[in-house]
């Protein structure tokens, strides 16, 4: 993208967002109400930027007549659901105007015949598994935020999750969107269709577009019939590379697909467990598993995990809990939960990856990972959905380094990071997003032609690049 | 060494939701749970039985599907596990469920010990222990945080307001205990798959004979009278400081109120 230069959102011009969508939804010249909007929950200072003004509209008619007003007065709009994202894809990094969708939190429709739901984007994603779970319903996307986040963030970002290795990510779910373009444009992709090859699939495009594209007013979502037994075990291993050796076995000889399967090795169970006081025989554990199985009848979930459960023992594990009620399974998630916050208190200057690769590859990458966090001398934590080859590594600065020699290091070490990633045939994001953190890294994975195709999708739909300008493009290469 | 633990099967305390014309709580479609506080009565027995090779039982009160609760005991590493289960029994209150309790565990032979969780998380009573040594005219120790036996004797500490009580004792007697008194264990899935394949025998009416005036609603003298959900009222009072003085007079204030009301 070549530079745009945009203009400054003035006292008029907010009279006039004031005038769209009423003077209470409008914030505008006050720093201290302006700064949440100023980032996401990437911890730190680095990835923030303010906003000019903050609109709040209601209603696919109002995002039409802002847009329509920022491309005539060439104003950058980002997008913003729950600012629970950690790739900076809601942050304003060229300013203007945030567009907030959280007033638009209705869920429009259960629709039972069809099994399908219609949300607006600022519904909280586990709010329609709280109504619907009494019809039997289920809606399968899980992000680990879900009690915060925004079904449209979700959407924007492709949010994968806990549960994505048996019921896939949020892209799966989403069968119709009503969207305003970066023109003002509404439109309807999409619908209530199972099946559906009219034209291009733009709702595919959509989904995981990170607010490039447009800004979603409606969603359909698919609805599947409520797992009925759950059972959850956490598998401990004396090294991490017995457990997560352990992972492809898991996934393709016990004939069964489990729900979840988190791994998180010695570093995350030890910051986890130190946090959280835990009082499992943790100090001699290298790492550990957390799996979920499910399904529609106990006896069949019963016979699951002790068949998974065995197998894990079978490939190194030296002790198996279980939980199968609401008290144990929330000691156990609780620990899977805390490594994020565990990490976040121990230390602000760090890096949070997203690395995807093959499933079949998880254990080289981790192997792979421990090696670059030798060579640098740093922490490098690593944890997360390993069943389907996605491992969420942070990159942490040793208490006793300056910030300049961090600064100074970052930038080689995450090189490093995403070159070993790409070498496995992986990328650099496998469900937070590209957003500002990792645009200038996606060289590293994908080709001047792939990046090429990006582009021109862009410049189709938003000619005057004023929708989240800044955001996974990486610069133009330098000649 | 032989002992009892009794425990409940109650709602998920998230779930819990009364019926305000009935004062009861409404059970159906909600998860039931081992009541939570039961699951530190467990870890102590276990420890004890690791200790000194103690018989651990498990008993439980309830219908048929209570049987879950004492699985999951059973998974943790208890012994075994009786259910007392009969209509007749339904509708006790925590003096009735007591009175049972007490003749289930003389019909299971001798007991040393019986060790219960500080209260249920639904009732909330916290009156079924005492009750219960009351039933079998033992001794009671409540809110014990810590127990030792040296095979003659206890040293138990018990959690009273302002500090711990030191006691001494010889068994038998019964003790709640508190969470301080150990972390519980998970069950692991070894326990699980002993746990499934157990036989829980069940103690009914035909076996344990009781009066039937003293059991379920006949013999149950609590009555609620009301139910209702207190108001809780929440003020707030914003103080502005203009500059370092008053912010320091006004962090003054704050501190007194907040001693005055024994908080710091």
């Amino acid at each position: 993208m070549g530079e745009i230069s945009y203009r400054p959102v003035t006292p008029a011009i907010a009279d006039e967002l004031r005038g769209l969508v009423g003077a209470p939804y409008v914030l505008y010249g006050d720093p201290e109400k302006l700064e949440p909007f100023s980032h996401d929950e990437i911890p730190g200072k680095h990835y923030r930027a303010m906003p000019e003004a903050v609109v709040r509209p209601d209603g696919a008619a109002q995002v039409a007549a802002i847009l329509k007003l920022a491309n005539r007065e060439r104003i950058p709009v980002t997008p913003r659901g729950a600012g629970s994202g950690l790739s900076g894809g809601a942050v304003p990094v060229h300013g203007g105007i945030v567009l907030s969708v959280d007033r638009m939190n209705r869920i429009l429709e259960i629709d039972r015949d069809n099994l399908m739901a219609v949300v607006e984007p600022g519904v909280v994603t586990n709010e329609i598994n709280e109504r619907i779970k009494e019809l039997g319903l289920f809606y399968a996307g899980y992000p680990m935020s879900l009690e915060t986040c925004f079904i449209g963030g979700n959407v924007a970002e492709n949010a994968g999750g806990g549960k994505a290795v048996k019921y896939g990510v949020t892209a799966r779910y989403v069968l119709g969107l009503e969207v305003v373009t970066p023109t003002g444009e509404i439109v309807e992709l999409g619908g209530k269709l199972v099946k559906d090859v009219t034209g291009y699939n733009l709702v595919q495009l959509m989904v995981g577009s990170e607010g490039t594209l447009g800004i979603f007013t409606k969603i359909i979502l698919k609805l599947i019939p409520l797992p009925k037994c759950q059972v959850d075990l956490l598998c401990l291993f004396r090294g991490s590379e017995a457990a997560i050796a352990a992972v492809p076995k898991l996934m393709t000889e016990s004939g069964i697909v489990p729900t979840a399967v988190e791994y998180m090795d010695r570093l995350a169970v030890k910051g986890a467990c130190d946090y959280l006081n835990e009082t499992i025989p943790y100090q001699e554990c290298g790492a550990m598993l957390l799996l979920s199985l499910d399904g529609a009848t106990e006896s069949e979930v019963v016979a699951d995990y002790e068949a998974v459960g065995k197998l894990c023992q079978q490939y190194g594990a030296y002790e198996v809990y279980v939980a199968d009620n609401p008290t144990t399974t929330e000691r156990l998630w609780r620990i899977r939960r805390a490594i994020g916050e565990a990490y976040n208190v121990y230390s602000q200057r760090q890096s949070g990856e997203d690395l995807v690769v093959p499933p079949a590859a998880i254990p080289a990458l981790v192997a792979a990972l421990g090696r670059l966090g030798e060579t640098y001398g740093v922490m490098v934590p690593c944890f997360g959905h390993a069943g389907d080859g996605n491992v969420h590594a942070r990159l942490i600065c040793p208490p006793e380094w300056s910030d300049d020699r961090w600064r100074d290091t970052l930038p080689r070490l995450l090189a490093d990071t995403y070159q070993a990633t790409a070498a496995l045939g992986g990328r650099i994001s496998g469900e937070h997003g590209i957003g500002c953190k990792r645009k200038a890294y996606m060289r590293t994975v994908v080709s001047e032609e792939y990046l090429h195709l990006l582009r021109a999708v862009k410049q189709a739909f938003d000619p005057n690049q004023i929708l989240n300008p800044g955001k996974m493009f990486p610069p133009a290469e330098m000649a | 060494m032989r002992i009892f633990i009794p425990i409940k099967q109650v709602p998920e305390t998230k779930a819990v939701r009364m019926d305000e014309t009935t004062g009861t709580v409404i059970r159906q479609g909600v998860t039931a749970i081992l009541n939570p506080l039961d699951l530190y009565a467990v870890e102590a027995a276990l420890l004890l039985q690791a200790r000194h090779q103690a018989e651990t039982i498990a008993i439980s009160m309830g219908p048929p599907a209570a049987e879950t609760a004492l699985r999951e005991a059973l998974a943790m590493g208890i012994g075994r596990a009786v259910l007392i289960s009969d209509r007749a029994y339904a509708g006790s209150d925590s003096w009735a469920t007591a009175w049972i309790l007490a003749a289930a565990i003389r019909h299971c032979g001798p007991a040393d010990l019986i060790i219960c969780g500080e209260r249920a998380t639904d009732g909330d009573t916290g009156q079924v222990g005492p009750e219960l040594a009351a039933a079998l005219g033992w001794p009671v120790l409540t809110y014990v945080n810590r127990f030792d036996w040296d095979g003659a004797e206890f040293r138990a500490g018990r959690r009273v307001e302002d500090g711990v009580e030191e006691l001494a004792g010889t068994l038998p007697a019964v003790i709640t205990v508190v969470k301080e008194i150990a972390a519980p264990r998970l069950p692991t899935l070894a326990g699980k798959v002993r746990a499934r394949q157990a036989i829980i025998p069940q103690l009914t009416q035909a076996e344990l004979q009781l009066d039937p005036a003293a059991v379920g609603l006949a013999g149950s003298p609590t009555r609620v009278q009301k139910i209702f959900r207190p108001h809780i009222a929440r003020t707030c009072q914003r103080v502005m400081a203009g500059d370092a003085e008053q912010a320091a007079t006004a962090c003054r204030d704050l501190h007194r109120f907040l001693h005055d009301r024994k908080v710091v």
